[in-house]
Parts: structure tokens; C-alpha cells; sequence
């Protein structure tokens, strides 16, 4: 009998931190999202759902933007990334240490700081900016508040989130299996498509969804490094959350947010295979 | 909760602790204010002051980043021995007002003694019974400093429950050398400037300023100009001529150069010219938004004898010339220039401060909306601002 309660036990504080921090607020969220009125003014329950309708119909260019940024800024994680894991783990040698902790360093400064800090590098009159403008990247002058700085900040501070599973899982192949696939007269391209890129799904797939998920609520690089224009979705719902106190109409945004992050992560998850994520576990 | 502690049997005790926990954190979300609490509103008799002796014990006070010298805290604190807990966490009127609503429905003031936000966010306060009636016998500064132009404003008239902090006038902030003949808000419009303009995000101030240069007078203005001049903001977002909508931050797109003609408030420019002394602010030519910000004692202020004891203080024309010379913002207090004009003849004649009535002759000030006409203009403006 001892035994049983153990695993209870030790699930104990896990989900009581769940129930406290997420599910509570949750269904606080989900009554308010059905409210109608706005705060101060009336504020009350009535299954109102045209909040959802009308939420998503009246933002449905800054859901847009939003996936398309995150997912622009996924892509370029991915391109950026998997290169940087595949040699740390294979090429750095003695500097394998010294590269990840470059990897962590950014950590040590909030993120607030690093963004603003991109706000500097991207200013008009920065050496960055002159650069691209001169060869041609920047044909209006100007980078900083324009979409492709936002996809910029993003891109940068998702980094480590896409490095980190990716090295983890290229960091486990036993090389013995890419030299076996060269014995069988596999070219280094062969052997990579065949044997290392299949081995490292799961944290290709891990690094995606650590990056697209967060980067698609996101609202401080929008706020910071975008324009006219620019603002994304988490934008809208802290605007209405704070300055138009418009609470049911922000909440029912919340869970449209959340709801088409699900289903494109579970779209994807179908695409890549579930065993990509969880490893040789679910096979 | 009873029924689920009667059961006794093994691995009872961890779903009873997780039930617990559960209604526990019902409990804690329904005082949270997820609930009931920000529901409500409508109007409501303003409860007053009670005074209780002798200024003494804690005070916390709510105000705007830089919008106070160093040495008045201090001073205030010394010549009372009330400990001042100042904290600058407001940074929007709506913002404001949104996060401490929950609160003030409840009767609570979050632990502060004194807000300071605009005539038009105290006015809605008040109606919605937010706010405490002053005891004007513990503010006899007040009365005998107050500026007469202040004296009487339609939204108090008697100053019943509202003290000045500041006035300022809304106008525009220009590089000079970048942008040397922006001088009306249409110049803001001008392609020479494209995607180097920045605007306010406030809708009281960016839209008013903007009917003066389509020649409307933002007093006598019907929902329709209303809507027109966001429109034409519009147009300018959508063609890239506004870099970005903007509070304070301005000044950082004004000092790197990103932008060199904006919307901005008139005490920032002196405090900007230290980081470039190219930027100045200059009176548009279609006239600037006149603006007071007000100290207000919230419902449930703890120690509302300290609050009006800070109050009385900063009507001392000798401290309110430390704060004038700090934040060069339209002093709300008659007796200040002789003292500024002894320490620093130059403060005394800044028409930022001590505007002449030739100077604002052609401002206006922050025009009235309310309910569904402002809910519709917000609605409207906040499309704009999210693009």
C-alpha cells in the first residue's frame, strides 16, 4: 500500500502547482472571456461567445503576422542553430565547454535588456543599418521598427531554446553508428541525411516548439523593435487588457491564441512523427 | 471540506491535499478579484478625510518617472518625520487606472495614499466614487498658492477632491538641425520627414492636435471630426510617414537620431537637451493641448493625514521652486517665480514654465469625451495603434 501512495506523492506538488498557477486562472479566464461590458462599466457573465467571433475577426491580420513572424523567426533558429549544435558536439573538441557556455551566456542579462539593446545595433544611424543599406538590404534607411527587425529580435532571443535540444540530442548519437554507414560505403552526405539528421529529429522537433510557441505570443520585441504596423498579438491583448480594459474581449483572445498554437503544434507533431519528439522511448 | 477529511483510507490523504489545494485556490482567486470584484461602477457618494492629529507614521505615493527632484522626498520627510515610500509606477493614465480598478471597486487603495493622473482620469474616478473629498483645513498652502487659472475647473470646481501637481502643453519636440522648419503638427505630415516621425499613443492629446491642423477646433468637435482626424492618422501609419506610436519613449528614437520631429510634452524637452542639445520644443503653429495632472487620495488610503500634510507641502513656493527647476513643467504654484528668478533668472523667464497668456494663446484644452462616443473613438484610435 506505501508503495502506491509514493508516486502520488512525488505528482503532489507538480499539480497542485498546476492547479493553483494555471488551471484555476484558467477557468477565471474562460468565465471572463464569456463576459460582456467592459471593466467599470457594467462587467458581467452572460455567454457572451460573439466575444470570439468578433476578437477574431477584428484581429485576424495581427494572428496572421504573429504566426508568420514566429515561424519566419523558427526557420531562421533552425538554420542558425543546427549548424552551431552539429559542430559543438562533433567539431569543438576541447572547446565544446567554452561554446555552450557562450551559447548560456546571453541568460545572464534579462531578456528586456538584450532587446533593448538590439534597439541601438538596428538604429537608423548604427554601423549595422549603414551596411545593409549600402548593400541594398535596407532600401528605406531604415531597419529598426520595420517587420524584418522584429523577426530579428526574435530569431535572437529564441536561439539558445532551439542550440540547447538540438545539441542534446546530436550530443547522444554514438559515432560508431555513422562510421558503421561509412563502412557500408555511405558518403559523408549519405551518412549524415541517412543516419545523424534522422537521429536528431526529436530535437529538431523539441527546438521548433521551444521557439514557435513562445515567439508567437511574444509582444516584447514587437513593442520594442517594431513599428506601425508591426504589432503582434500579444501586443493587442496587452492593449486590451491595460489600455482599453476591454477583459472579455483579451481573454477570448488568450484562448484563440492558445487554441491555433495547439493545433498547428499538434498538426506538426502528426507531420514530424510523435516518436521524433519523445526519442526511441515511443518506438 | 469536512465530507473529504471523514474519508480515511490510504492515498486518501493526497487527493483530499490536492482537493484542498483546489479549493484553496478558489478561495484565493475569488479575493483575487477574477470574480466579483471588477465588476460594478456607476456613481457614488465620495467619502472625506478623516484627520488625525499630527502628520506621523508611513506614506506611499504614486507618480510618473521624473516628475520629481531629489531633495523634496527627503526634505518632506525630515521636516514631518512621515517615512515617504515614493513610487514612480505609472507610466499611462489607462493603464494605471485599469490595473488599480479591481482594487479601487473594492474599496482598497493597493497601500497608496496619493495617485497623479490627468483631469479627465480623476474626473472619472470620482464619478465612480474612487476618490476622497479633501479636508481643506490641513491645506492652507494650497489654498493660498493655488494659481488662479486653477482655481475653479469644470470637472471640480471647488477642488473638492483634486490638488495640481503639474500642468504641462503638448507641442512638438524637433531636432534642430535635422528638421529645422517643423513647426506645426501638418509639418509632422510632410513626406520630407517619412518614417521619421513618431506620435503619441495617447488618444487625447495625438487626435485633438491633429484636427488643429486640419483647422478644428477640438472643443466644439463632433464625433465625426473625431474620427476624421484619426482616419488621417491613420493614412500616415499605413504609408510609413509615422515611425511609431509612442509614450515617453520618444526620447530614445529622438536622441539616436531615428526620429526627428514628434509629438511631446513640453518638460521633457529640457531634460532631453542634455543627451542633444539640438532638440527643442517648439509651440506648433496651430497652437499646443494644455494638460494639468492631479494628487488624488484614493479610497482605503492608509494615513490620508500624511497624504494632505505632502500635499500642503509641495505648495510651499520655496520646495515647489526645487521641483519646477527639476521636472520644467508649468508650476501649478503663484509665488515661485521670484524665488526661481533670485536662484536662476533664465528658469524665471523659460516660457515653459511660466507660459505668458500671448504664448498659449491658441491652445486648447484636453477636450471632454465620454461613454459611447469614447468608446467608439478608443476603439477606433486602438485599431490605429495595433495596425
Amino acid at each position: 500500500m506505501r508503495r502506491r501512495i509514493v508516486p502520488y506523492f512525488l505528482l503532489g506538488p507538480g499539480t497542485i502547482w498546476l492547479v493553483v498557477f494555471f488551471v484555476v486562472p484558467l477557468f477565471y479566464m474562460a468565465k471572463l472571456s464569456l463576459n460582456a461590458g467592459v471593466l467599470g462599466e457594467n462587467l458581467h457573465f452572460n455567454w457572451q461567445w460573439s466575444n470570439y467571433s468578433e476578437a477574431l475577426s477584428a484581429y485576424d491580420t495581427q494572428f496572421f503576422r504573429s504566426f508568420l513572424y514566429a515561424g519566419t523567426a523558427t526557420l531562421l533558429a533552425l538554420l542558425i542553430s543546427y549548424p552551431l549544435a552539429y559542430t559543438i558536439a562533433f567539431k569543438a573538441g576541447r572547446w565544446r565547454n567554452a561554446l555552450l557556455f557562450a551559447v548560456i551566456a546571453p541568460f545572464f542579462t534579462t531578456y528586456l535588456i538584450r532587446t533593448i539593446a538590439w534597439e541601438t545595433i538596428l538604429s537608423d544611424e548604427s554601423p549595422v543599418t549603414e551596411l545593409l543599406h549600402t548593400i541594398g538590404l535596407a532600401p528605406s534607411g531604415h531597419v529598426l521598427a520595420t517587420g524584418p527587425a522584429v523577426i530579428a529580435g526574435l530569431t535572437y532571443n529564441f536561439l539558445p531554446f532551439m542550440i540547447l535540444p538540438i545539441y542534446a540530442s546530436l550530443e547522444r548519437i554514438d559515432e560508431g553508428l555513422i562510421e558503421a554507414a561509412k563502412d557500408l560505403y555511405a558518403s559523408a552526405a549519405q551518412a549524415f541525411w541517412r543516419v545523424t539528421l534522422p537521429l536528431s529529429a526529436p530535437g529538431i522537433v523539441a527546438g521548433t516548439l521551444l521557439t514557435f510557441i513562445p515567439a508567437a505570443g511574444d509582444y516584447v520585441n514587437a513593442q520594442f523593435l517594431g513599428g506601425v504596423g508591426n504589432r503582434m498579438i500579444g501586443n493587442v491583448i496587452q492593449s486590451l487588457y491595460l489600455s482599453q480594459a476591454d477583459y472579455p474581449s483579451a481573454a477570448a483572445l488568450s484562448f484563440v491564441l492558445m487554441a491555433l498554437i495547439m493545433i498547428a503544434v499538434v498538426v506538426y507533431i502528426r507531420f514530424a512523427g510523435s516518436e521524433a519528439l519523445m526519442g526511441e522511448e515511443a518506438q | 471540506m469536512g465530507k473529504c477529511d471523514s474519508k480515511k483510507h490510504p492515498g486518501a490523504l493526497s487527493v483530499a491535499a490536492v482537493v484542498a489545494a483546489f479549493a484553496v485556490a478558489l478561495g484565493l482567486t475569488a479575493c483575487g478579484g477574477g470574480g466579483g470584484g471588477i465588476e460594478g461602477g456607476g456613481e457614488k457618494e465620495a467619502p472625506k478625510v478623516k484627520l488625525e492629529g499630527k502628520p506621523s507614521g508611513s506614506l506611499t505615493i504614486s507618480n510618473w518617472p521624473l516628475y520629481i527632484d531629489k531633495g523634496t522626498v527627503p526634505a518632506f520627510e525630515k521636516a514631518t518625520a512621515v517615512k515617504v515610500k515614493y513610487i514612480e509606477d505609472i507610466n499611462s493614465n489607462e493603464e494605471f487606472f485599469n490595473k488599480m480598478q479591481p482594487l479601487l471597486s473594492r474599496g482598497e487603495s493597493g497601500g497608496r495614499s496619493i495617485f497623479v493622473l490627468a483631469d479627465y482620469m480623476v474626473a472619472k474616478m470620482h464619478q465612480l466614487g474612487y476618490l476622497q473629498e479633501l479636508d481643506k483645513s490641513a491645506l492652507p498652502n494650497v489654498e493660498r498658492n493655488l494659481s488662479a487659472s486653477l482655481k475653479h475647473p469644470g470637472f471640480d470646481p471647488n477642488r473638492s477632491y483634486t490638488v495640481p501637481w503639474q500642468s504641462g502643453m503638448t507641442g512638438l519636440i524637433v531636432n534642430t538641425q535635422k528638421a529645422p522648419d517643423a513647426r506645426s503638427i501638418c509639418d509632422l505630415f510632410d513626406p520630407k520627414y517619412k518614417g521619421k516621425v513618431d506620435m503619441l499613443n495617447e488618444v487625447r492629446e495625438a487626435v485633438p492636435l491633429t484636427m488643429k491642423c486640419e483647422g478644428v477646433d477640438p472643443n466644439q468637435a463632433s464625433e465625426a471630426d473625431w474620427m476624421k482626424a484619426i482616419e488621417k492618422i491613420k493614412a500616415a501609419a499605413e504609408s510609413g510617414q509615422i515611425r511609431r506610436f509612442t509614450g515617453n519613449d520618444y526620447a530614445r528614437d529622438l536622441t539616436s537620431g531615428d526620429a526627428v520631429a514628434v509629438m511631446g510634452w513640453s518638460g521633457d524637452a529640457v531634460q532631453l537637451q542634455e543627451d542633444n542639445p539640438n532638440l527643442e520644443w517648439r509651440m506648433p503653429e496651430e497652437g499646443c493641448m494644455l494638460w494639468s495632472e492631479d494628487m488624488v487620495i484614493p479610497v482605503g488610503a492608509p494615513n490620508p493625514t500624511a497624504a494632505e500634510a505632502w500635499m500642503d507641502f509641495v505648495y510651499e513656493p520655496k520646495v515647489q521652486a526645487n521641483i519646477a527647476e527639476y521636472v520644467n513643467y508649468v508650476t501649478p504654484v503663484e509665488g515661485v517665480k521670484p524665488v526661481l528668478a533670485k536662484r536662476n533668472p533664465a528658469l524665471a523667464e523659460n516660457q515653459l514654465i511660466f507660459p505668458s497668456a500671448s504664448f498659449t494663446k491658441r491652445c486648447s484644452a484636453t477636450p471632454v469625451i465620454e461613454g459611447e462616443e469614447e468608446q467608439k473613438v478608443l476603439k477606433a484610435f486602438n485599431a490605429v495603434l495595433n495596425g
